[in-house]
């Protein structure tokens, strides 16, 4: 199933009021797009199968676990802070995974010693995530909520890592959506975003091939216009003053980094690309930025 | 909020009335396989740490971690323990509580065929040397399987984080979730209940089959397997035999490849060694029956005696047997002392069993041949049936509702012993599950789902497939009586390559000089060689050489033969 025709035509008409304008105004409260949590419920069942249309997430969820704990490691690092065993590496951590789905990634990082809060946009998921929780003895400190992000902004909430894994790609307004977790960080807090790049490349891959012909990914899943490129996700930054200095276009990584992500067919899995390889940028692409330290 | 996993649900049925105990990992099987497996799991922190773990054995543990015998007297059931195998379980500790004065390194095999007696021998320096490794000091490590599975049992009184429960066999396995959770069962993710037969149950993350040919988790993970008993059992008996008479260590192996199946001798010590004899069931019951000085003549004779002579020597055998009153010492003698006059082989070479003539000075060929058997140690002689087995997987589909399973060992695979690669197999998978496991936990994975065990069944399947195939196509050469084949073989054309696969399987995994991520797909790439080359002489001698009957012993028959395996290795 595609996403109905008038939402696609919508994005089109939108075009340049997206893509991050930092003088773009919300227009809502909330920057969710109903169909797409329509589509996303359609799905919800199908969360927890290996096998089934979210195959592809469930391979991805190792690399970018791995990647999020490396960040997480070198800045603590950078700070002098203790280091942790590495398979408690996120103890301590107050995370919020926004975009939870069926708690793909909430999982993890809860047995990677996290607190986990999981807020999902589709109360079907959120629903999928809690039996899914309650199966595992494993699971100890990990809460689900049916809620925005723009939600717990104006609860006056605060973590020290966020994360919106595949979700950029799906929201209305991303400049707002950005600006509201901006706002539920701690000063030096993470935030790690995974998204798909506009590219002709990313059209071809995650559209052309993944969903209409090979039928790796639900149909419909994905809307080209809503795709951000890594260059548009440093320049918000660097205007949020997150970002102070860049090379060539490149964000110093203590400040920001972009990990091109790709997948190998002939070993199954996804594998990240080197740092600072723009090429392997093109498609599936993290982002990982920390919100300054007040200055005192 | 978090629940426990079997407790969350309603048990009605009568089976599951007990509380389930909650594991990360249970192990079903306490076997060399099994307890690597747990030792393995317990010397990772980031496993043990933060997973569960238990080991079910429905034999006793304590039998094995008090077995103790004499010196110089050995265990019938003795493992080939290669470089990468030796180097894994050094890695997990387990080597240091190895009785090592109890292990002999092999330093060289010959192995010659029975028709043609072409023969090759190969060494550890056949074992290429690299700059990050030097040369492995042996190409293989003999090793009785009692010795390391109470090494094993040593090293895991060391690790409480498993725990051992034995004397205690499985009753069932089920679906941890009832019928009526219907919403559970349309997950189809379920966790695996095991009921034991002292009452209590035990619910799994991941259930681990490492439980032998007949296993009973693969029979609940509902995967099918393909294979055939071979109609051929193998003969087991540690035997003794005199020192090198010129003070040459006894690290040599011995295997001659006969139409009933290949011998082997594999060194434990200068004056004891093991021996594996493949042959047909009848011929093993017979031999099993006899005297052990009967059948120590019997050992000599088929390392040495034409064909034509063995076929005599079984037929005899048979006939004593069937008839109630088996051959005798003294009657197993004179036969071979008949056979061996009729071929002219004088009692003071090397090719003569004869046990008194064989002393002083040896024989220019009697390196050729293993020490000659003076007596088999009591109790020592045993037999069980061969057989090729395959699981069409190795992990559990969750689809259908059997995920959370996974299989090791001789559970998922049965090999011919002729490449003395069973228990090595059995290592690699227990080495590439730990490392999945132990990948799945840093990444805080379901260690319990696909995701995580995915790449233990791509990394294993086709390297242990490759083996499983090698060694039954070797088998099947060797078995075949008449025929091109036997022409080619005969003839000494096609011997060689068939020789050099033997070479292959034995050597796949000698070379590497620690567990390496690559040695697996090495072996594989090296024993898959060895099965196109075994194939397509096969292929060729039986297509190209029925045409050439005429040509045979001719040179241009020769010549034509070298043009057919060139091509065939190409």
């Amino acid at each position: 199933m595609r996403v109905p025709v008038h939402t696609r035509f919508g994005h089109s008409a939108r075009l340049f009021s997206r893509h991050l304008s930092n003088n773009a105004r919300a227009s809502s409260n909330s920057t969710i797009d109903p169909a797409e949590i329509e589509h996303f419920s359609r799905l919800s069942a199908q969360w927890w199968d290996e096998h089934g249309e979210l195959k592809m997430l469930h391979k991805m969820n190792p690399p970018r676990v791995a990647w999020l704990k490396e960040k997480l490691v070198e800045t603590a690092e950078v700070d002098g802070e203790r280091s942790l065993a590495p398979w408690k590496a996120m103890s301590g951590k107050r995370i919020l995974d926004v975009g939870c789905g069926g708690g793909l990634l909430s999982e993890s990082l809860a047995r990677l010693g996290a607190s986990v809060t999981g807020v999902d946009a589709a109360a079907s998921n959120i629903a999928i995530a809690e039996l899914h929780q309650s199966h595992d003895h494993s699971l100890q400190d990990l809460e689900y909520r049916h809620a925005a992000v723009e939600m717990l902004a104006a609860e006056g909430h605060q973590f020290d890592v966020l994360c919106a894994m595949e979700v950029l790609e799906h929201v209305d307004e991303p400049s707002h959506f950005l600006r509201s977790c901006a706002e539920l960080l701690e000063p030096g807090g993470h935030l790690f975003l995974s998204t798909i790049s506009r590219t002709p490349l990313a059209h071809l891959l995650t559209i052309t091939m993944a969903e209409d012909t090979l039928g790796l990914v639900a149909p419909g899943t994905h809307t080209y216009e809503k795709f951000i490129r890594p260059s548009e996700l440093v320049s918000f930054f660097d205007h949020l003053g997150w970002i102070t200095q860049t090379f060539d276009g490149r964000p110093s990584r203590h400040e920001a980094e972009v990990r091109g992500m790709m997948y190998v067919p002939w070993n199954g899995e996804w594998q990240l690309g080197p740092r600072g390889a723009g090429w392997s940028e093109q498609c599936n692409y993290l982002f990982w930025a920390r919100k300054p330290m007040r200055r005192d | 909020m978090p629940v426990a996993l079997c407790r969350s649900r309603g048990y009605a049925t009568e089976a599951s009335t007990a509380t389930a105990q909650d594991y990360d990992i249970v192990i079903v099987g306490g076997g060399p396989a099994g307890l690597a497996l747990a030792g393995a799991l317990a010397h990772s922190p980031a496993i043990y740490e933060t997973a569960k773990i238990a080991l079910v054995e429905a034999g006793s543990l304590e039998k094995t971690r008090a077995w103790s015998m004499g010196e110089g007297e050995y265990s019938n059931r003795v493992s080939s323990i290669t470089n990468v195998s030796r180097h894994f379980l050094q890695a997990i500790g387990a080597w240091d509580h190895l009785d090592t004065s109890r292990t002999a390194p092999v330093e060289e095999i010959q192995a010659w065929d029975g028709l043609s007696s072409a023969r090759i021998t190969f060494s550890t320096t056949d074992i290429p040397a690299s700059s990050q490794h030097a040369r492995p000091l042996q190409m293989a490590t003999m090793v009785e399987n009692l010795n390391l599975q109470r090494a094993l049992l040593r090293l895991l009184s060391t690790k409480p984080a498993v725990h051992l429960l034995d004397n205690v066999k499985v009753s069932s396995i089920s679906r941890a979730s009832s019928d009526a959770d219907a919403e559970a069962q349309a997950q189809a993710d379920d966790y695996p209940r095991i009921t034991l037969s002292d009452g209590r149950a035990l619910c799994a993350r991941l259930l681990i089959g490492a439980d032998g040919h007949s296993s009973p988790v693969r029979s609940y993970a509902q995967i099918a397997s393909y294979g055939w008993q071979y109609p051929t059992h193998a003969v087991v008996a540690t035997l003794e035999h005199r020192a090198h008479p010129l003070g040459q260590p006894n690290t040599a192996a011995f295997q001659r490849f006969l139409a009933t199946g290949p011998i082997a001798f594999l060194p434990l010590s200068p004056t004891a060694s093991s021996l594996v004899w493949s042959t047909k069931p009848q011929y093993a019951a017979a031999l099993r029956a006899l005297d052990p000085a009967a059948l120590g003549t019997y050992i000599n004779a088929a390392f040495r005696l034409p064909p034509v002579s063995l076929s005599y020597l079984y037929s005899v055998l048979l006939e004593a047997h069937e008839s109630g009153s088996p051959l005798t010492p003294q009657q197993a003698a004179e036969e071979v002392a008949f056979r061996e006059r009729s071929h002219g082989i004088s009692p003071h070479t090397a090719q003569s069993s004869s046990t008194t003539a064989a002393v002083g000075i040896p024989d220019s060929d009697a390196d050729s041949f293993p020490p000659l058997i003076t007596g088999i140690q009591q109790g020592t002689v045993a037999g069980f049936p061969l057989r090729l087995m395959h699981a069409d997987a190795y992990l559990g589909s969750s689809a259908e509702g059997r995920g959370r399973t996974v299989l090791v060992g001789d559970a998922a695979h049965n090999v011919h012993p002729l490449a003395g690669q069973g228990l090595n197999m059995g290592l690699a998978d227990v080495a590439e599950l730990v490392r999945c496991i132990e990948a799945g936990v840093l990444t805080g994975a379901d260690i319990g789902q696909g995701t995580t065990l995915q790449p233990y069944a791509r990394n294993r399947y086709l390297a242990n497939h490759a083996l499983l195939s090698v060694t039954d196509k070797l088998h099947k050469l060797y078995s075949v009586e008449s025929g091109p084949v036997v022409w080619a073989r005969s003839a000494g054309l096609e011997i060689i390559n068939e020789l050099f696969a033997v070479k292959g399987a034995i050597m796949a995994s000698a070379g590497a000089a620690r567990e390496e991520p690559d040695a697996g797909r090495a072996a594989m790439r090296f024993a898959a060689d060895a099965v196109e080359v075994g194939a397509s002489t096969l292929h060729g001698a039986r297509v190209l050489l029925t045409g050439l009957g005429t040509l045979a012993g001719t040179a241009a028959g020769r010549a034509i033969g070298n043009l057919i395996t060139s091509a065939g290795k190409r």
